[in-house]
């Protein structure tokens, strides 16, 4: 029983270590971070707007930086149906756009505030609220405020024509068409990729104006090819690209060879900064046309 | 001798050991590479130098002048590759044994380059050799010698250039092979056609037939050594068969009411042709050996044009069983027939590719003809050229290029031209006259 018992122990042991050298897993790579370019913003100027810096002052004055808002207009009287109490309310225009406004357009830098023809809406609420200071002044008397019924429930056409002429245009210049580059209070590291998805676009568009396909090929997989390239911090290859993929067929054979080629030609890599060089030190690309043969 | 241990010896052995395994199992440090996905590359002619090749001698100079330039033009014509202006070469002749300078070569942008040399043997037989180097990388790819008659030098040009398309595209080359065509001269109302045969890109023009007899559709056997074509003299059409080497000719058989001539089956034992009854034409496939002649299809419609796919299992055919001119496949050996034809216009001469992946065709529709290509099963139909009048589609042996006819109207005649199976590096093919009807031999070695 003694030797059975030593053998059942070492047979374990045996069967333990050749299981852990034997299923040593590949370590789980890490999901490979697709980068989408950004239509209207570009990926720099992302990642200079989430980027802060220490030393940059406070800004005293909100984004985006509307200074102050023009008198309105008067309403243009094309019809004596006009209310005067609107024109009224809308004439005390109250101070600066309302924060919550400005938020919204700080957020969202990238869309464009609607003209103010078709923001109505807005400029009910804006007035409502108007409104309710206007009437709060008047009447120190805490008698509950007149429900501000919404001014106008029907759509009268003059009164969007009244709504209309009493805004300038500037909110939109603040917010729509110039991007703030006022950087902000923050640490730097706080939110951007520490290698800048601008960095890896540029490298892949390097690699695809380089890497000529045979096109026409008679079965898209032959052509997949992934490589494993070493870099200096030159930007230029350490080592001979590692092929990780095999395959026999003349196809794959010529896609291999020109993955390879545009990697000798597409050297040095200047786009990758230094300072980020732990990061791309290793590179695993894959070649994959599969964009080009869809259909 | 087994040492006497105490269980508890055992034991302890037994978890030292296999605590030793768990911790020796450290894991790896996760790997630090960094992903990248390239999801398209570009396609663009590959551009490549090619330095005249060296002569042995100063009359082989001469001919070694000649190879590179049938080379170049080869590669140039392809539309896959850049050749390079000799003009801006730092490095003009590369000596075939010496490695070359890549630096010169890497200014230039050349990711390919090519060295060789031409040199008379003893025996009076040539001797060509080249080598094929990948620029960037700093190696030598290919290299090939080859020994010939003297008078061969094209034909090594056109080896040399499938060797080189077929090592940096993956695909074969199709640059050794012939075309036979019908010859047209004269005024269109009285237009002489010979058959003629020449090299793919033009050289060599031989004539085959003298023009006393209306001569039509050749097509290549799959030996490469025999067409067949259709005469029209007094009487009835007859198909003929001809040997290019020999000129040695032959009655296929008197076929009244023929109109396309026979293709071969890919084995070359069978010929599948559509034969005419009254206003009825069907298929029938005759077994060359014993002669003996199987109906295929029994429609009460025109079947006609038929081609078998590159394993002989299936053939393609027009019929207008269904109305209209449209495209049908079916078993080699007969049966139903599908169709696969479901554009706007009507489908006529279906040509099936030796890659076997797609079928081409002649589409005529809103007052034009095209040349398009479908897979056999009818999808992904697309038009490479659209014209006047554009027919015939014959593919080359690589199932890449197609050449077909254009006729532009008028009082001119016809021409040939070729074109990228992605619709891309439309070339004509020069020809000493008018020329219609090509039919693309396989490749010759």
């Amino acid at each position: 029983m003694q030797i059975g018992l030593t053998i059942s122990i070492i047979g374990h042991a045996a069967a333990l270590l050749w299981g852990v050298i034997s299923f040593s897993a590949k370590p789980l790579d890490s999901k490979p971070t697709d980068s989408l370019p950004i239509e209207l913003v570009s990926t720099t100027e992302f990642t200079q707007l989430m980027a802060g810096n220490k030393n940059a002052p406070k800004a005293e004055k909100p984004k985006p930086l509307v200074e102050k808002v023009d008198a309105p207009k008067p309403a243009k009287d094309l019809n004596a149906k006009v209310d005067n109490k609107e024109l009224q309310a809308a004439k005390e225009e109250p101070p600066p756009p309302p924060p919550a406004e400005q938020k919204v357009a700080e957020q969202k830098p990238d869309k464009k505030l609607p003209e103010p023809k078709i923001d109505p809406l807005a400029e009910q609420m804006k007035k409502e609220e108007a409104k309710k200071l206007a009437e709060s002044k008047a009447k120190p008397v805490p008698t509950p405020p007149k429900r501000p019924t919404p001014p106008q429930p029907k759509f009268d056409v003059n009164e969007i024509t009244a709504l209309l002429d009493k805004r300038k245009p500037q909110r939109l210049a603040a917010t729509g068409d110039h991007l703030n580059h006022a950087p902000n209070l923050g640490a730097s590291t706080g939110n951007a990729a520490k290698v800048s998805q601008n960095e890896l676009e540029a490298l892949k568009a390097r690699l695809i104006k380089l890497w000529n396909i045979p096109a026409g090929a008679r079965n898209p997989d032959e052509l997949r090819v992934e490589i494993r390239v070493r870099l200096g911090r030159d930007g230029r290859l350490s080592a001979p690209p590692m092929v990780l993929t095999s395959g026999h067929s003349p196809a794959f054979q010529a896609s291999r060879e020109a993955a390879v080629r545009a990697l000798f030609q597409g050297q040095p890599f200047d786009m990758l900064s230094p300072a980020t060089y732990e990061e791309w030190k290793e590179l695993d690309i894959l070649f994959d046309p599969r964009e080009m043969f869809r259909g | 001798m087994i040492p006497q241990l105490s269980r508890r010896r055992v034991l302890l052995l037994g978890a030292s050991a296999a605590v030793g395994a768990l911790a020796g199992a450290t894991p790896r440090p996760a790997e630090a590479a960094l992903r990248l996905d390239v999801t398209q590359g570009t396609v663009q002619p590959l551009p490549i130098a090619i330095p005249d090749f060296a002569g042995g001698s100063p009359s082989d100079a001469e001919v070694a002048r000649n190879v590179t330039q049938v080379i170049t033009a080869n590669l140039r014509r392809s539309g896959l590759f850049a050749p390079i202006d000799p003009a801006a070469y730092i490095e003009k002749t590369v000596s075939i044994d010496a490695t070359p300078r890549f630096p010169d070569w890497r200014v230039l942008n050349a990711q390919a380059l090519v060295t060789g040399r031409l040199s008379r043997q003893g025996d009076g037989r040539v001797k060509s050799e080249f080598r094929l180097w990948d620029v960037f990388a700093g190696q030598q790819l290919f290299g090939q010698q080859y020994f010939t008659t003297p008078d061969n030098w094209r034909r090594i040009a056109h080896i040399i250039s499938d060797a080189i398309y077929e090592r940096l595209t993956g695909e074969k080359g199709y640059f050794d092979t012939r075309v036979v065509f019908i010859d047209e001269t004269g005024p269109k109302e009285r237009r002489i056609k010979r058959l003629a045969i020449m090299d793919q890109d033009g050289a060599s023009v031989r004539y085959l037939t003298r023009g006393e007899d209306l001569v039509l559709t050749p097509r290549f056997s799959p030996s490469t050594q025999e067409i067949t074509y259709m005469s029209y003299g007094q009487g009835d059409p007859r198909v003929f068969l001809l040997n290019i080497e020999t000129g040695q000719r032959e009655i296929v058989g008197n076929f009244p009411g023929m109109t396309f001539a026979p293709r071969f089956s890919p084995d070359g034992q069978r010929i599948v042709m559509s034969l005419q009854q009254g206003g009825n034409a069907n298929l029938f496939v005759m077994d060359l050996r014993s002669k003996t002649t199987t109906r295929l299809t029994d429609a009460p419609a025109i079947d006609t044009a038929p081609s078998y796919s590159p394993d002989g299992q299936r053939i393609c055919f027009e019929s207008d069983r269904g109305g209209s001119q449209q495209l049908y496949v079916m078993a080699a050996g007969g049966g139903a027939a599908q169709r696969v034809s479901f554009g706007e216009g009507s489908y006529s001469t279906p040509v099936w590719s030796p890659r076997g992946d797609y079928v081409a065709f002649t589409k005529r529709g809103r007052g034009n003809f095209g040349i398009g290509v479908m897979k056999p099963d009818g999808s992904g139909e697309r038009l490479l050229t659209e014209g006047y009048h554009n027919e015939g589609p014959t593919w080359a042996p690589n199932g890449r290029v197609l050449m077909f006819f254009r006729d532009p109207g008028g009082s001119a005649g016809p021409a040939l031209y070729t074109v990228d199976i992605t619709g891309r590096n439309e070339q004509r093919i020069p020809t000493p006259s008018y020329a219609s009807d090509p039919a693309w031999s396989p490749l010759l070695s």
